[in-house]
């Protein structure tokens, strides 16, 4: 069932036992899953079927420290969520990624891959994804890996009317909780506001916090605040350790041979270290997103390397007269070291139309990222010359030690972290479960629980854990 | 007086030696006095990945 209204859904008399807060890709994956088990479940969905300036502009927030994007463009806030404006681009975390580096503090998951490696063939079919290849070794130290270029469902659009066919789903659009009502041990109720007014307190056995990266501390920090900390007794980590994927063009390359990779339809490969790697190097983890560039952006190329070493570019030259192979941009993503200090903080002065406090998101790259960044393109044309693949040039502005470009994607709008999971109750939010830390009934879905990011774009490990959350609450509520 | 130094001035040939270190610096060429230097070493050069024996 999709009801347009809160009132609406007022007049049935569908009686849920979970409540979701948010009907993106985790949402909804966890509402199937939940429905699918015969539990009723209803999910408010603050936006309306379709994008409107009028809902956007609850997002509107400000950034401190580095540049970033603004905080109402780089989300949506409707029906799918964000899932209505992603590229598609799928691979789950590594095992890697879930291990603890001694090199870079607080990293680590409670949970290994293994854990979500059981529901991946749901993420499959719900992503409409072929199946993964295994990473390719190029050299002891990168790997040319497989990122999935999928059709980018909308989560809104291809499950619409499986949800309104539902029996056991309830789906109320337009209906935003400003904030969860808690005694420190469960959430008794969650408050509404519907058709620019107060809508009054909606209760449940249970609640599921998924409105995505960013919105998600904003709710449990508001409503922890106006609950004087009974929604999230355990609140140090509350809105810390937020991440992203900082994404700049960081060099070129001169390739040679490709007999070690392939390029996707349309000239891409993708590329990260290996585990042993970063551990030799003490550095996070990063993609390196080769795209063959035309032909005119060679000959600078070579004319450069021809200055530098002329032995080289003789090779080059003879090679690109062998077989037209040329060259490519390298564009590098990274994950960036978790930080306590990056975080999402309540605005003082300014709130949205509901009167709840906007974001205040401050956000900085660290020395570490930057190293990572530098030594994973030393890193990767290292293995171009071992390999007689190829040579790579690092841009001026990361080999010179400037500063950040200004006029490039910056970043992935990947919103990671803020109520990551752990077992630590200084350092984390939700238990491996995604149970909020002290509480019985409330839980988080989203990638606002991933401890680290990885390199990978998070929509498929978001979903897997959807699948599993589901899975999980399915086991313990009963009917 | 060879040939070459009747062709070009004093002054020339004066003006070329000063210039001559200035034109390495340009290059910059990692430990250009290691003649017998590894010709797989991974060296860095005005931001280019290179083996050594690309510099020649």
């Amino acid at each position: 069932m999709i009801f347009d209204s809160y009132e609406a859904y007022g007049a049935s008399d569908f009686t849920p036992r979970v409540c979701i807060l948010g009907s993106g890709p985790a949402g909804t994956t966890i509402a199937r899953k939940l429905g699918a088990a015969g539990i009723p479940v209803v999910v408010l969905e603050a936006g309306s079927r379709e994008f409107s300036d009028e809902s956007q502009d609850f997002y509107r927030g400000t950034t401190v420290g580095d540049h970033y994007f603004d905080l109402d463009i780089t989300r949506l806030r409707f029906m799918g969520g964000s899932s209505n404006h992603w590229a598609g681009w799928c691979r789950v975390l590594d095992s890697q990624d879930f291990e603890p580096k001694a090199w870079a503090p607080d990293t680590g998951w409670p949970i290994s891959r293994a854990d979500i490696e059981p529901y991946l063939s749901e993420v499959h079919d719900i992503l409409e994804l072929p199946d993964f290849r295994p990473d390719v070794p190029i050299s002891d130290d990168i790997r040319w890996v497989q990122l999935i270029k999928s059709p980018a469902v909308s989560f809104g659009e291809k499950f619409a009317d499986e949800l309104d066919k539902s029996k056991t789903i309830a789906v109320v659009l337009n209906t935003y909780a400003t904030e969860l009502a808690g005694d420190g041990k469960r959430v008794t109720g969650a408050r509404l506001w519907s058709n620019g007014q107060d809508a009054g307190t909606f209760s449940a056995d249970y609640f599921i916090v998924c409105t995505g990266g960013l919105e998600n501390s904003r709710l449990l920090l508001w409503s922890n605040q106006r609950s004087n900390g009974g929604v999230v007794p355990n609140a140090a980590a509350l809105g810390r350790y937020w991440m992203e994927h900082p994404t700049f063009e960081g060099g070129n390359a001169i390739l040679a041979d490709y007999s070690e990779f392939e390029v996707d339809a349309v000239n891409e490969a993708f590329f990260s270290p290996t585990l042993a790697a970063m551990e030799r190097l003490q550095i996070m983890n990063f993609g390196i997103r080769l795209i063959e560039t035309p032909y005119a952006g060679v000959k600078s190329l070579i004319a450069d390397l021809a200055c530098t070493a002329p032995d080289a570019a003789e090779w080059v030259a003879y090679q690109l007269s062998q077989n037209l192979r040329c060259a490519a941009q390298l564009y590098v993503a990274w994950e960036q070291a978790p930080l306590a200090s990056n975080r999402i903080e309540l605005s003082k002065t300014d709130v949205d139309h509901a009167g709840v406090p906007r974001i205040e998101l401050h956000w900085k790259k660290s020395p570490l990222e930057r190293r990572t960044i530098l030594e994973g393109l030393k890193l990767f044309g290292t293995t171009l010359i071992e390999k007689d693949l190829g040579r790579v040039r690092i841009m001026d502005w990361l080999a010179n030690g400037q500063d950040y470009p200004t006029d490039e994607e910056l970043a992935g709008h990947h919103h990671m972290g803020g109520t990551r999971m752990g077992t630590d109750v200084t350092k984390s939010v939700v238990d491996a479960n995604c149970k909020v830390h002290g509480m019985d009934n409330l839980y988080v879905g989203g990638s606002s629980v991933f401890c680290t990011s990885g390199e990978c774009n998070p929509t498929t490990t978001i979903t897997a854990l959807a699948c599993r959350l589901g899975d999980h609450l399915s086991k313990i509520i009963t009917v | 007086m060879s040939f070459f130094i009747k062709k070009i001035s004093r002054r020339t040939i004066v003006q070329a030696l000063i210039a001559m270190p200035a034109l390495q610096l340009f290059r910059k060429l990692p430990d250009s006095d290691r003649p017998h230097a590894d010709p797989d070493e991974i060296v860095e050069v005005n931001g280019w990945i290179l083996k050594r024996s690309d510099l020649a």
